[in-house]
C-alpha cells in the first residue's frame, strides 16, 4: 500500500465508521419505537383487567404501527448490507444518481438533524467507471462540510444534477439558500484531497448560482 | 397529585406512545417535538421532569441540557439515548442530568427513574416554577 492509497484507505475507514455508527442509531431508535407499540399493546391488554374494553381498531393501528416500523429497520438494515459489500468492490460502471442516492440515503439521519432535504434534477442516467465506495466516500465528504456550514436555523434542500462535458462527468451540488461556497469548496478540496488525487477529479465552486461541482473522468484511469 | 413529566423527542410517534404508556401509569405528560418547544413551554410551564432525547435536530441533547438547567436551575432531567456512551454519560452528569437511560426502554426502569428523582430533590428556588409563581402573585 502506498502513502496515497493508504490516505484513500483512511478516509474510507473513517466514512465506514461514521456511516455504520448513524446507520446502527437509526436502527436503535427505530427498536425503541417497536418497543414502546409492543408495551403499550401490553398495557392495552392489562387495562382490559380493570375494566376498560379494549378497541380492535386501536389494536389494528398499534400492529400497523410495528409491522412499519418493522419494515423501515429491514429497509436500513438492506441499506448498512449493500454498503459493507461495496467497501471492497471493483472498478465498475453505474449512473451518477445510483451513486449519490447511496449515499444521500446513508446520511440521511445526518441530513435530516440538520435540516437539509435531497432533490435530484434530470438527467439520471449519466454513467461514470469507477469505484462506487471510493466515489461514495468523495461525495459523503461533499456533503459533512456542506453540513458543517450550514446554519441549522434554516432548512436547506440540496438538489443533485448530473452532466457529461466531453471526456468528464459532472455531480451538480445546487443549493436553495446562500452558503460560503468557497469556504465549502476549500474544505472539501482539503478533506478530500487524497481521493480527489485518486479520482483524478476537481472541485469547483459558482457563488452567483450557489453550485458546487464535482467533475472527474467518465473513464477510471489507474 | 401526579408528577408532571415534559417528553422531549422528534419523533411525533415515539412521544405519542410512550406519553400514553406514562399516562397510563398515573403520570401527567407534556410532549414536545423539538428543543425549541420545549424552551418555549418552560418559559410558562414548569415540570417535576423532563426525558429528554440526547440526539435532536436543531439542537442537540447537550446542548438542550445546557440550556434548560440554565433556564431552570435544579430542573431534574433524563436524558434518552439511542447510544449511550460513558464519555457522553459523563458529560450530561456534568451537565446536570439526573440519570441516563438507553433506548429501546425498560418502561418500570423509566417509572422508577422518574418517581426516584422528582421525589428525590426539589426544584432550586431560581427555578422556573418559582418565577412563574412569583409572577403571578405580582400580577395584578
Amino acid at each position: 500500500m502506498n502513502g496515497s492509497h493508504g490516505k484513500v484507505d483512511t478516509l474510507g475507514l473513517d466514512y465506514f465508521g461514521r456511516m455504520t455508527a448513524s446507520i446502527s442509531h437509526e436502527i436503535k431508535n427505530g427498536l425503541a419505537i417497536i418497543n414502546e407499540n409492543a408495551g403499550l399493546l401490553g398495557d392495552l391488554v392489562a387495562l382490559t383487567d380493570k375494566g376498560r374494553p379494549l378497541d380492535p381498531a386501536r389494536l389494528e393501528t398499534i400492529a400497523e404501527n410495528i409491522r412499519r416500523r418493522v419494515q423501515h429497520a429491514d429497509d436500513i438494515v438492506r441499506r448498512l448490507n449493500q454498503f459493507a459489500h461495496s467497501v471492497s468492490g471493483p472498478v465498475t460502471t453505474v449512473t451518477l444518481r445510483e451513486i449519490v442516492e447511496s449515499t444521500v440515503a446513508l446520511a440521511h439521519r445526518i441530513a435530516a438533524m440538520k435540516g437539509i432535504a435531497f432533490t435530484f434534477s434530470q438527467d439520471d442516467t449519466i454513467k461514470v467507471e469507477t469505484i462506487p465506495f471510493i466515489l461514495q466516500n468523495m461525495v459523503w465528504i461533499c456533503l459533512k462540510n456542506i453540513f458543517q456550514r450550514h446554519d441549522s436555523d434554516t432548512n436547506l434542500t440540496l438538489d443533485f444534477a448530473f452532466q457529461e462535458i466531453e471526456t468528464d462527468v459532472v455531480i451538480v451540488m445546487n443549493f436553495s439558500h446562500e452558503i460560503d461556497t468557497a469556504a465549502t469548496k476549500a474544505a472539501i478540496s482539503e478533506e478530500g484531497k487524497p481521493i480527489i488525487l485518486f479520482l483524478k477529479a476537481q472541485i469547483y465552486n459558482d457563488q452567483t448560482n450557489r453550485t458546487i461541482q464535482l467533475r472527474m473522468p467518465k473513464k477510471f484511469i489507474d | 397529585m401526579s408528577i408532571q413529566v415534559l417528553l422531549i423527542d422528534d419523533d411525533q410517534e415515539f412521544l405519542d406512545v410512550l406519553s400514553e404508556r406514562l399516562a397510563i401509569r398515573g403520570f401527567d405528560v407534556t410532549t414536545a417535538v423539538s428543543s425549541r418547544i420545549a424552551l418555549d413551554r418552560l418559559k410558562s410551564e414548569s415540570f417535576d421532569v423532563i426525558l429528554l432525547d440526547l440526539q435532536m435536530p436543531e439542537m442537540d441533547g447537550l446542548q438542550t441540557l445546557e440550556k434548560l438547567t440554565d433556564m431552570v436551575p435544579g430542573q431534574q432531567i433524563i436524558l434518552l439515548t439511542a447510544h449511550a456512551t460513558v464519555a457522553k454519560g459523563v458529560q450530561a452528569m456534568k451537565l446536570g442530568a439526573a440519570d441516563v437511560l438507553e433506548k429501546p426502554i425498560d418502561i418500570r426502569e423509566l417509572v422508577e427513574k422518574i418517581t426516584k428523582v422528582a421525589t428525590a430533590k426539589k426544584p432550586a428556588p431560581q427555578s422556573g416554577k418559582f418565577f412563574h409563581q412569583l409572577f403571578k402573585k405580582r400580577t395584578p
